[in-house]
């Protein structure tokens, strides 16, 4: 556009990245030099920088496509949008993170290290053009995540951690072994030349066959769906509240741009072999993690099964292998992180102040915190599927992908677990709405939870009410992979 | 760009919403007087809308157009046409006159008055939406506020649990529509959400039978819970028995009248094969809708009950004037929309003035009644002369033309739908007689009849009654100018499908 400012090709489309790790060193040595008031600098240091790079990755949108690092590294539109979510959750997520007292006794300067490191080796997903690329930044996010989940070191965040590990390696064993059968088969770990060999006619190969579903399982494990879904609500109930907020949409993202890039880009051609099953999983895990969430009484673990269904109405956009399921799962994606993000912050405010993650506890808080218990509902509503919020406007999507698609029985199960996600959605609407609280006290919030959950707040009526800007963007991002 | 009338009647009870969220929650006063200004300018603007409605050109009128998501085909799109001109008046009425009867709310009244104006707003999208998009999104946020509504402000026994199922079913009922909806917006061959364009597609180019007849249901079932079809209505009377009594007023003056609506709107005109295959089991249905709800509606005690039945009743006659699919069949059925909704928000506020100070809606505890609130007992008196059909109110006519039609097309359903008629003359003027006269009870001596203003709403709800009862063809010449479309539509099917 402007003739004055011209990128220079090749190592600029790495800039986000290569701020993203300046940031982190800065992070790791003021972590070492500034012991005593670390986290508050340290954490003005990490949003500040994570806005910087926000800038960055905005910057690359509708720039051409182009791959750097000898295919290591490709920057496309579906690889700036998913950057532009992880941005959030990761700018979030540090937010989180400075208002929990747990964490903060336990000094917070390499916990925002590490919901860094997670953020970069997001950021390489989902630029990887390389299986050994894509392995490389996938662990940088499984390990990352290891020690945040078990950052609380007692009991129940260890019990989490360990969960967590094993369940980890034996999914990162399971990729690798996949990746290795995808590479023997097509001669190339490029993931372009890839998929240029396997549309040459290469879709009978039984190890390529093999190759796909333990790479599919991984990736199952990573987004927690049926049947790798069985860690999350463990995870979720014992690690600490910002890593599951992170988790719940950072991890998730991560896991469907590596299903997207994987499954749509490379392998639709073998969609014949795949899309059925990838139906029938994305039909179970809606309805394990609906089904699973209604007698909890633990928010975060009740948030546990919850993200597990979601992870199930994403599936469905890859069972479509659709243009129009790629960009559903891109809007649902953008609409879950402004929606799941501000429910971890009112989780965040809520036990802050009560010290308590106990369903009941919520009892009477529409009047101990207006505010609170408002922006809870918006996001709860938001999570069922309500108009005119925007997760609402993503399920449509999703839904309307399916049937487009012909999976009509999925579409009715998609349909179906609204009406089951409502029930006990609603259950803690009417806890806090309709119950008498046992402590009348109010519950303040921070300031800075305040703006984020306005911010969040904004971001689910605006999505819902225009949708128009981000479903353009999301068919922009999408036309990448058509 | 200029918004029409339309546009403001949806947009003022919105608008209403997030004014209220500003407003600090001790000013009571002011938070009553902006709902009441966000009902009183829909309320005005439909009336004129009545007035100036052209019936001889029909179609819509005052279309507003603004292209919301081109590559889906979704626009903002709305309009009324003979059918929703009504049926938008009545929702103005009942949601007026229900701000009027909250005044007697005093518990967190700006929540109240939120949700109140958002269900308001929903249902009024409903009723001018041309857009299938904007049809659902409004029809689910007409249902959501229902939750709170009853959940907080109910009647502290039976709220938790009658407050999750109506919301549940009606839930279930809409994402059921909705994947009929999604499935038309496939098979069309315009790939838009546009009602119009979509009719007009179906119309040059018909679905196959067999399709019609598979998706049909969808939407007639779908759509069907809300309206409340036998037997997907046991939501319906709980519901009424345990929502404050505005909400009552709206959830049986208009609520219930969107699943009709829907149906008369979308699933006829779309999938005409498929109407014509299924409506006469809809036929069947409805009679056990008029006589199920009749006959249970006699065995309640409960006030609220009784009315609640027999409004499940009731809608069972506009479903069988809408099986008809003849034009005296479809009038009836949309003249008997507003005519029950007036009658069921006039009878829902004399019982919910009564039990805001008795703290009981047993019939027998009540007693005598009359000699206390003279007023109340004479407007609900009317109601349930109203619901009896007494000539002379609007319902009577409305009854008369749905059992025209069900004469002429199904014979054994009007005979059998007849009954529903004695039994609403016995269970109402039973409540009437039990619950108003006999010896008064002497507990109720300190009851309070309504105060000047609080007479205001019951005024206009009667007023309207006697008008249209009285000048029927007023609100025909409308409803006939938007009913004649979609029977055209369904002839053209018919002679298609019958050799």
């Amino acid at each position: 556009m402007n003739p004055g400012f011209v990128i220079p090709t090749g190592w600029s489309a790495l800039l986000p990245e290569l701020a993203l790790t300046g940031l982190i060193g800065l992070i790791l040595i003021g972590d070492v030099l500034l012991k005593e008031e670390a986290g508050k600098i340290l954490s003005g240091i990490a949003v500040a920088g994570l806005a910087a790079v926000g800038f960055l990755v905005a910057a690359q949108w509708d720039q051409p496509a182009r791959t750097v690092l000898a295919g290591m590294f490709r920057m496309d539109m579906l690889a700036v949008f998913f950057k532009g979510i992880f941005t959030i959750a990761a700018l979030t997520t540090v937010l989180i993170a400075r208002q929990t007292p747990a964490l903060i006794r336990r000094g917070l300067g390499e916990f925002y290290l590490l919901i860094l490191t997670a953020t970069l080796g997001m950021f390489l997903t989902a630029s990887a053009g390389n299986l050994l690329m894509l392995f490389v930044a996938l662990e940088m996010i499984t390990i990352s995540f290891y020690v945040m989940v078990s950052y609380h070191q007692e009991e129940r965040s260890l019990e989490a951690g360990l969960k967590y590990l094993v369940l980890g390696s034996i999914a990162s064993g399971l990729f690798l072994y996949g990746l290795a059968f995808l590479f023997g088969t097509t001669g190339t770990a490029d993931l372009t030349e890839m998929a240029a060999v396997i549309q040459g006619g290469l879709t009978e190969s039984p190890m390529l066959v093999l190759g796909l579903f333990l790479v599919l399982s991984s990736i199952l494990f990573k987004s927690a769906c049926v049947p790798f879904q069985l860690w999350a609500p463990d995870v979720y109930q014992g690690a600490p509240t910002p890593a599951v907020a992170f988790l719940s949409v950072g991890s998730k993202a991560a896991g469907f741009v590596v299903a997207l890039r994987l499954l749509i880009e490379l392998l639709l051609p073998l969609g014949g072999v795949w899309i059925p099953v990838v139906v029938f999983l994305s039909g179970a895990t809606i309805l394990a993690g609906n089904l699973g969430a209604i007698p909890q009484s633990n928010i975060k673990r009740l948030f546990g099964y919850s993200t597990i269904g979601h992870g199930g109405y994403l599936l469905i956009g890859i069972a479509a292998g659709s243009f129009l399921g790629t960009q559903a799962i891109l809007f649902y994606l953008a609409a879950y992180a402004f929606t799941n993000l501000a429910a971890f912050l009112v989780i965040t405010a809520f036990s802050k102040t009560t010290g308590s993650d106990e369903i009941r506890d919520y009892a009477g808080l529409s009047r101990r915190s207006p505010f609170l218990a408002a922006m809870f509902f918006l996001a709860l509503l938001s999570l069922a599927g309500v108009p005119p919020l925007a997760g609402f406007f993503g399920k449509f999507l999703l839904i309307l992908s399916a049937v487009d698609a012909g999976h009509g029985v999925l579409a009715g199960i998609g349909a179906i677990a609204v009406v089951i996600s409502l029930y006990y959605y609603l259950m803690i609407v009417k806890t806090m709405y309709a119950d008498e609280p046992a402590d009348p006290s109010p519950v303040p919030v921070p300031t800075t939870l305040r703006i984020m959950l306005w911010i969040c707040a904004a971001g689910m009526l605006g999505l819902g009410l225009i949708q128009k800007p981000l479903v353009n963007w999301a068919a922009a991002a999408a036309q990448t992979l058509f | 760009m200029m918004l029409g009338p339309v546009s403001w009647i949806l947009l003022a009870p919105l608008i209403g919403a997030a004014l209220l969220v500003c407003v600090p929650s001790e000013q009571v006063r002011w938070v009553r007087r902006i709902a009441a200004t966000a009902t009183g300018i829909p309320l005005l603007l439909a009336l004129s809308l009545i007035f100036r409605y052209d019936p001889v050109a029909a179609g819509y009128q005052w279309v507003d157009r603004i292209p919301w998501i081109p590559s889906f085909g979704i626009d903002y799109h709305v309009g009324v046409d003979g059918i929703s001109v009504v049926l938008v008046l009545l929702h103005a009425f009942c949601a007026f006159t229900g701000v009027l009867v909250s005044y007697r709310i005093s518990q967190r009244v700006k929540e109240y008055a939120i949700f109140y104006l958002l269900l308001i707003g929903g249902v009024f999208g409903v009723f001018t939406s041309m857009d299938l998009f904007f049809f659902y999104l409004f029809y689910e946020m007409a249902v959501i506020p229902m939750f709170p509504l009853i959940g907080i402000w109910g009647s502290k026994k039976d709220r938790d649990y009658a407050t999750m199922k109506l919301t549940l079913y009606l839930t279930a009922g809409a994402v059921m529509a909705l994947i009929g909806l999604l499935t038309l917006y496939t098979l069309s061959p315009v790939k838009t959400f546009d009602l119009i364009a979509l009719r007009e597609a179906f119309l040059r180019q018909p679905l196959p039978p067999a399709t019609q007849w598979f998706l049909f249901p969808f939407l007639l079932f779908g759509f069907g819970v809300i309206a409340p079809m036998w037997p997907f209505h046991s939501w319906s009377p709980l519901g009424h028995a345990a929502a404050p009594s505005a909400v009552s007023m709206l959830h049986a003056g208009v609520l219930m009248k969107l699943g009709s609506y829907a149906i008369l709107r979308i699933a006829l005109p779309l999938m005409p094969a498929g109407a014509v295959d299924w409506l006469p089991w809809v036929a069947g249905l409805a009679c056990m809708n008029i006589l199920y709800g009749g006959f249970v509606a006699m065995a309640q005690k409960d006030a609220k009950f009784v009315i609640g039945y027999s409004s499940s009743s009731h809608m069972g006659y506009v479903l069988l004037g809408i099986a008809c699919l003849s034009a005296i069949g479809l009038n009836g059925a949309v003249l008997l929309m507003f005519a029950h909704g007036i009658m069921t928000a006039l009878a829902f506020a004399a019982v919910g003035h009564v039990y805001d100070q008795t703290h009981t809606r047993i019939l027998s505890d009540w007693g005598g009644l009359i000699r206390q609130v003279p007023f109340i007992g004479v407007a609900f008196a009317a109601a349930a002369l109203a619901s009896a059909g007494l000539p002379g109110f609007a319902n009577f006519a409305a009854e008369l033309l749905v059992f025209f039609g069900a004469w002429e097309s199904y014979r054994w359903a009007a005979v059998a739908a007849v009954f529903g008629i004695v039994t609403t003359a016995f269970y109402m003027l039973r409540a009437v007689r039990t619950g108003f006269y006999g010896p008064l009870n002497p507990k109720w001596t300190g009851l309070k009849d309504a105060t000047p203003f609080e007479k205001i709403p019951y005024l206009i709800l009667i007023t309207v009654l006697l008008v249209v009862g009285c000048w029927p063809q007023s609100l025909l010449t409308l409803i006939q100018s938007g009913t004649g479309p979609i029977l055209e539509i369904i002839q053209q099917a018919s002679v298609g499908v019958l050799p």
